[in-house]
């Protein structure tokens, strides 16, 4: 795959999914703790995320890198915009900033706040 | 794996006045919890702060030493 292959995947996929997590593994079986916290953490707010597994993409992770500026995984973006990883959002959590950018985002109030995951 | 001395350095050579503290997460010495704190960091954005730490780890990061690394970067009056 090209670079500009790359790139118009990425951008399908951001634009595909209001929250949208590259990661590594998968939303059913993540495979690195950091993933799996970014999952819970999303699970927390009760609006859908998607989880996009790179683990063994090594061409997308360079570009994504390379594109955010950002060497790690996992890699949050919201609407579009990139957000780095919870030690970016959970601050943000805390101030209330998130739950605006994600009402704002998604244009409505979350449903139900599930307290218990499911998985 | 990594001493807390050789990251300590690498994070000073981007951010001179860094005060450093590193929590071990797994005991393998490449999982780690690192609080930054450097007045640099005032009126700079979390992702930027974030990047500037990633940038002066970047080698760490790449050779293996450093697995997974959990940040928290706080300018001089902050609390976490």
């Amino acid at each position: 795959m090209t670079d500009e292959e790359l790139k118009a995947e990425i951008e399908r996929e951001i634009a595909a999914h209001t929250i949208l997590i590259y990661g590594k593994g998968t939303k059913e079986q993540p495979r690195c703790g950091f993933t799996l916290e970014t999952i819970e953490f999303f699970e927390r707010f009760g609006y859908p995320f998607e989880v996009i597994d790179v683990l063994e993409n090594m061409p997308k992770r360079e570009y994504l890198s390379h594109m955010t500026d950002w060497p790690t995984l996992p890699k949050v973006f919201i609407a579009g915009r990139f957000y780095g990883d919870t030690d970016v959002l959970e601050p943000m959590a805390q101030s209330g900033e998130l739950a605006r950018i994600l009402r704002d985002a998604f244009g409505y109030e979350p449903e139900s706040k599930p307290t218990i995951s499911l998985r | 794996m990594i001493d807390d001395e050789t990251l300590a350095t690498l994070i000073r050579v981007r951010l001179p006045d860094a005060r450093i503290s590193v929590r071990d997460l797994t005991g393998t010495r490449d999982h780690l919890d690192v609080t930054v704190r450097s007045q640099t960091f005032a009126g700079m954005p979390l992702l930027d702060r974030h990047r500037a730490v990633y940038a002066a780890l970047r080698e760490a990061l790449d050779d293996g030493r450093i697995h997974a690394l959990q940040l928290t970067t706080l300018a001089e009056e902050e609390t976490p």
